[in-house]
């Protein structure tokens, strides 16, 4: 029970020490003019004073465990919203015979693992030819030859050009 | 004690202040109504180009100039799977891309389109061994050039680094711009915050499938709260009377509101291998089937970084030079400014990029 508490308290700590330091950052980095400064020039020099000392107490804070323990909070809440209002709308879209978005994905993924499956059959036989080709044009060394070199699809990846060309 | 003449300077001082301060008000309220038009209707990318390959979403841009090139070796563009890529090309005076092309660089330029719920399983794969070289194939059927000049910015500059060390023999020269490859490095905001402890990435995709824009957009603005919700609006407000200041504002917040989301599965390799486990710089980053070993990189390398980059530290970038085998390295690093800055500011248009088309020039022929 008091573990909530004082995991509250010590944000809260953290958060004030940030806040004073931020105050006393200021009031010094504010008084740093030279007296011959001309009037705007004093105020800019204050506000730029105090514009950096925030700026250094705000990142110095954001890389302090409260402030990452709120990040992650803030995120997981995201989260769990998210998968909240998708399983909501999914079953409101299930119920009304229409695909939800998580169907899509279904499908999108089932694509993506056939494209795969296929993708790397190709890379198999692509290599598999690259072989044959290598070991038919090799002089007795067995190297293939400059004039002849094996296909691109040696280097990894067979070659899957889609794309169009435009002009 | 004040003297007459001490006070008549201080009245005068005070009275052109005031003047000043009115005539810049009047300025403002002028401009105040056509803030919307100008926003509505910044052009985005000011270069001539035209599409000349297609692939999904992929367009590759060619940027066309009077005079033919004057080098044999294309250059093409990498730009990153955030944002859009027109910060290279934002204005007249302001443009990477106009840099190259009017030294004489035939360009090109990758912009990889804006991905939808389709595109959340597209990996690090697709893009690197599938995209990238599907590009520099059709370039090489188009220029006869086999070898052309890449040139990665920000997390294109990684996807470069990792396609140059996965395909060595296809990249002439590397250029790369602000791209991060050591994410150990604890200057850097994104670094910690992607920590496995405190950001769960396998529940966020799974949950999200892409990245949402707005998710990043919060994250970029985060890195420097002061400067971007304080600083900002009110130098927009103190200058807003100033032409040229409103055109550039504006230019430049249009294109860092215009986020896109970054397909699932690529943000997830992308932090869970790189952000986390920082795979690159030991050569353990897994692409597909194949690992990149950064020592394979042979082409000369030029590594250039902004000294007050935010979001990609020099540290994150300069260690590249020492894990590479190029014999020929070099670093061009523009001092005082932000990782924006180095693609858009002037100091970059006057000292970078002249000094980067010269560096690329004398390795083109």
């Amino acid at each position: 029970m008091t573990e909530p508490f004082e995991k509250a308290g010590q944000d809260a700590a953290a958060f004030q020490k940030m806040c004073l330091d931020n105050f006393s950052k200021a009031i010094q980095a504010a008084f740093t003019f030279t007296p011959g400064s001309a009037p705007p020039e004093i105020l800019r020099d204050i506000r730029t004073g105090i514009f950096r000392a925030l700026s250094e107490s705000w990142d110095e804070y954001m890389r302090s465990p409260q402030f990452l323990n709120t990040l992650k909070q803030w995120t997981d809440n995201a989260i769990a919203f998210r998968k909240v209002s998708d399983e909501i709308l999914g079953r409101a879209r299930n119920d009304l015979q229409a695909p939800s978005r998580n169907d899509i994905d279904n499908v999108i993924l089932a694509v993506r693992h056939m494209e795969k499956r296929l993708l790397d059959r190709l890379d198999e036989l692509a290599l598999q030819l690259a072989a044959r080709d290598g070991q038919q044009s090799a002089p007795a060394g067995g190297q293939p030859s400059k004039s002849n070199p094996p296909p691109r699809a040696q280097a990894g990846r067979a070659k899957r050009r889609t794309g169009r060309k435009v002009s | 004690m004040m003297t007459p003449s001490d006070f008549a300077n201080a009245f005068s001082q005070w009275q052109r202040s005031a003047i000043d301060e009115t005539t810049a008000a009047m300025g403002r309220m002028a401009n105040f109504y056509s803030l919307w038009d100008r926003a509505r209707t910044v052009q985005k990318g000011v270069s001539p180009s035209e599409v000349v390959y297609e692939e999904d979403r992929l367009k590759l841009l060619h940027y066309l100039s009077d005079e033919p090139p004057r080098y044999p070796t294309p250059l093409v563009f990498v730009y990153a799977l955030v944002n859009r890529p027109y910060i290279l090309d934002l204005k007249a005076g302001r443009s990477v891309v106009a840099n190259f092309v009017q030294a004489g660089f035939d360009t090109y330029l990758v912009d990889w389109g804006i991905p939808t719920s389709a595109d959340r399983h597209l990996t690090l794969d697709d893009y690197i061994n599938g995209y990238i070289t599907n590009v520099l194939d059709f370039l090489q059927e188009r220029t006869g050039a086999d070898q052309p000049s890449v040139l990665g910015y920000c997390m294109g500059g990684t996807m470069s680094t990792m396609f140059t060390a996965l395909h060595p023999g296809r990249v002439k020269n590397l250029i790369l711009l602000a791209a991060p490859i050591d994410f150990a490095t604890g200057d850097a905001l994104l670094n910690i915050w992607t920590q496995p402890e405190y950001f769960d990435v396998d529940k966020f995709v799974d949950a999200f499938g892409n990245c949402p824009a707005d998710f990043l957009q919060t994250t970029f603005q985060m890195l420097r709260p002061v400067g971007n919700w304080i600083e900002k609006p009110l130098n927009f407000y103190e200058h807003m009377h100033e032409e040229r200041f409103l055109d550039d504002f504006i230019a430049t917040e249009t294109w860092l509101r215009d986020n896109i989301p970054v397909p699932g599965e690529v943000y997830r390799e992308f932090v869970k291998y790189l952000y986390q486990k920082n795979l690159l710089t030991q050569n353990r980053m897994p692409v597909g089937k194949r690992i990149v070993d950064l020592r394979k990189i042979l082409c000369p390398l030029l590594n250039i970084t902004a000294e007050k980059d935010d979001l990609v530290p020099p540290s994150q970038s300069l260690v590249l030079n020492d894990l590479v085998s190029s014999k020929d390295r070099r670093t061009l690093s523009l001092k005082g400014s932000g990782h924006i800055g180095l693609a858009i500011g002037n100091r970059a248009q006057k000292e970078i990029w002249p000094a980067a088309s010269a560096w690329l020039a004398e390795r083109s022929a």
